[in-house]
């Protein structure tokens, strides 16, 4: 390693704080007490994030987020690393149409499928479901063809041995390629589950019950019902946008090294 | 113990070439055969028709006995190593070797027995928890042997198993894989373009050309009594010398015959010959250790000879190349196939003299 340069140390500390800046103004306001906030007084306090989760809900929205977004990545994951494998190992009929089929629905604004989602959904009575929320969100075309062009990187001799050895296809698939693709898929789990957790427009659309809010919702909601008598309660918002952000935090920095490998991986080979 | 049997197999590959034509073969139990041929012959693709990877499109594959076409390849029986051995890079070499064992539902201890038996028959004991990449390329392709072998099958198919090792190493192997076969009495089916690996391993070569079965049979019929004169002159070190037949002293007038004569058939003499002999100038000489590999010119063409080393042959000017009319091979110009000439040329011959 070169040694360090302490003009560029220097700006990068300055880089990371500006970029950093909202996010710890926001913890830090979450912090405070409201009228302290608005006169100007700083009194340290733990009451906003008390009431954000009793008074408020969100303990109740950030289990729905877990469970919603947590479920959409399992099965996401699952769904993808399989359609991912039959695009990249077998030749069948209507397979490349299929494929070019995937790879369209990436030019698909999601917006435009939230209405024929929505009509599917009340024909199935699946609104206001857990079911509802995380059905549309399992079919991933991107990560399918990520995860796809990621297997052909892996070479096909391996399958091949695995079959003489006595694997059938989804043996190879479970025991050759999920743990040869595993900085792909921790970086496509991370990917949908951001995405997921993020998503504010369908849970908007899919629910009406407020036990099935997620943070999201519940976050606009909470700016809404403005409890702060005239006055936007900041502090109070502050300490739900930090219980919303926190996990999606802890999760990126639990995959981030997988995350920046599994992106540069396709580059070079 | 089984054997396999090719009735016309056929195989194309779609929007590609036929690369197989109506090829037939019977491969014994216990034996080794090596299918040679140069590269895009078709020898891999029957490989792997024979394992399960490819369908044949037309043809009979029968594997003891059974009909095994629409076979999977984990039914069939059979252990494939791969040229570029591929291992599996996330397991360690123990795991490698019983990762075969395991799907067949062999229990933990005994498949780890198994293992650490073929590790320490191919010398691996040392390595079994070591992952693929901390091996050499030697030892990559020893447990490539070594995951093939846990499985105790009947038959193997090797893929140009040789071919990424370096000169010393691959001289070393191809002893180890012979005194494999004699210990495990398996047949073997090995796929390689290297001449000298065909003829030193194999109970019997198939030599393969454009998808087209070309000779079938002992090492020693191949080299003697070559088919073809693709056959004479894919197969020997250093290659066969082909002359026009009607430009070998006592043939003159013998048409549409070309003459094959192997370098080691080949006598240089200093003086002048009793028996018929070309007049010959040497362009360039190669020494090879005991002998001396001569290029040489002569009014039939260039040749290349083999003899002993002896200094004073460099100096002659000219000098004298008789051929051993016995093991002179004669092609037809038109066919390619070799001719039987062997009584008429007696009789001539021996007019001559």
């Amino acid at each position: 390693m070169k040694p360090e340069n302490p003009i560029l140390t220097t700006l990068s500390v300055a880089a990371g704080l500006l970029f950093l800046s909202p996010v710890l103004y926001s913890v830090w306001m979450s912090f405070q007490t409201a009228d302290a906030f608005y006169t100007g007084k700083l009194v340290f306090t733990l009451d906003n994030y008390g009431r954000a989760v009793g008074e408020f809900n969100f303990a109740r929205y950030l289990v729905n987020s877990l469970i919603v977004s947590g479920l959409v990545t399992v099965l996401g994951i699952t769904v993808a690393t399989l359609a991912a494998f039959a695009f990249a190992r077998f030749t069948f009929r209507g397979g490349d149409l299929m494929f070019g089929a995937t790879v369209a629905t990436l030019m698909i604004p999601s917006h435009i499928s939230l209405i024929p989602n929505y009509l599917t959904l009340a024909k199935a009575g699946l609104l206001d479901t857990y079911a509802g929320l995380i059905l549309p969100a399992i079919s991933n075309g991107f990560a399918a063809f990520f995860l796809r062009q990621y297997i052909r990187g892996i070479p096909k001799a391996l399958d091949e041995a695995a079959y003489m050895d006595g694997a059938t296809p989804l043996t190879v698939l479970w025991r050759i390629i999920v743990p040869l693709s595993r900085p792909a898929i921790a970086s496509m789990a991370l990917y949908i589950f951001i995405t997921e957790w993020n998503n504010y427009i369908w849970p908007l659309v899919a629910v009406g019950k407020q036990d099935l809010y997620t943070l999201q919702i519940g976050l606009a909601r909470l700016y809404k019902i403005n409890p702060g008598e005239g006055l936007v309660d900041w502090p109070l918002v502050m300490a739900a946008s930090t219980i919303t952000i926190l996990p999606v935090l802890i999760g990126f920095l639990l995959v981030e090294r997988h995350l920046v490998r599994g992106i540069t991986m396709g580059a070079v080979k | 113990m089984s054997g396999i049997v090719l009735r016309n197999i056929r195989k194309t590959y779609p929007g590609g070439p036929t690369v197989l034509h109506d090829v037939s073969m019977e491969f014994h139990p216990g034996e080794f055969i090596v299918i040679v041929g140069p590269s895009g012959c078709g020898k891999s693709t029957l490989l792997r028709l024979i394992a399960g990877l490819e369908r044949a499109d037309a043809g009979e594959i029968e594997i003891a006995g059974k009909r095994a076409n629409d076979l999977a390849p984990q039914d069939r029986d059979i252990a494939m190593i791969f040229q570029n051995y591929a291992l599996y890079p996330h397991m360690s070499v123990r795991e490698n070797i019983a990762f075969g064992l395991e799907l067949r539902g062999m229990p933990r201890a005994e498949r780890n027995r198994r293992a650490e038996e073929v590790a320490h028959m191919l010398q691996l004991d040392a390595y079994l928890e070591r992952k693929p990449a901390a091996l050499s390329g030697g030892q990559r392709q020893r447990v490539a042997m070594g995951r093939a072998m846990a499985r105790n099958t009947s038959t193997f198919l090797m893929d140009e198993p040789l071919s990424n090792l370096d000169n010393a190493l691959r001289v070393a192997m191809r002893t180890e894989i012979k005194e494999l076969h004699r210990q495990l009495g398996a047949t073997i089916v090995y796929v390689t373009h290297d001449q000298t690996e065909a003829l030193s391993l194999a109970d019997r070569v198939a030599v393969m050309k454009d998808g087209h079965l070309q000779q079938f049979d002992r090492p020693e019929a191949i080299y003697d009594r070559p088919q073809n004169r693709f056959v004479a002159s894919f197969l020997g070190v250093p290659p066969i010398n082909f002359i026009a037949a009607d430009r070998l002293p006592g043939w003159q007038g013998m048409q549409g015959l070309t003459a094959g004569l192997r370098p080691d058939i080949l006598t240089v003499h200093t003086e002048r010959p009793a028996r018929p002999a070309l007049e010959a100038r040497i362009v360039l000489s190669e020494m090879t250790g005991s002998d001396l590999l001569l290029h040489c010119d002569s009014p039939a063409g260039r040749l290349t000879v083999t003899t002993p080393r002896r200094e004073r042959m460099l100096a002659a000017d000219p000098l004298w190349i008789s051929y051993d009319l016995d093991r002179t091979l004669f092609f037809d110009n038109d066919s390619g196939e070799r001719v039987d000439l062997e009584r008429n040329v007696h009789s001539i011959f021996n007019t001559e003299e």
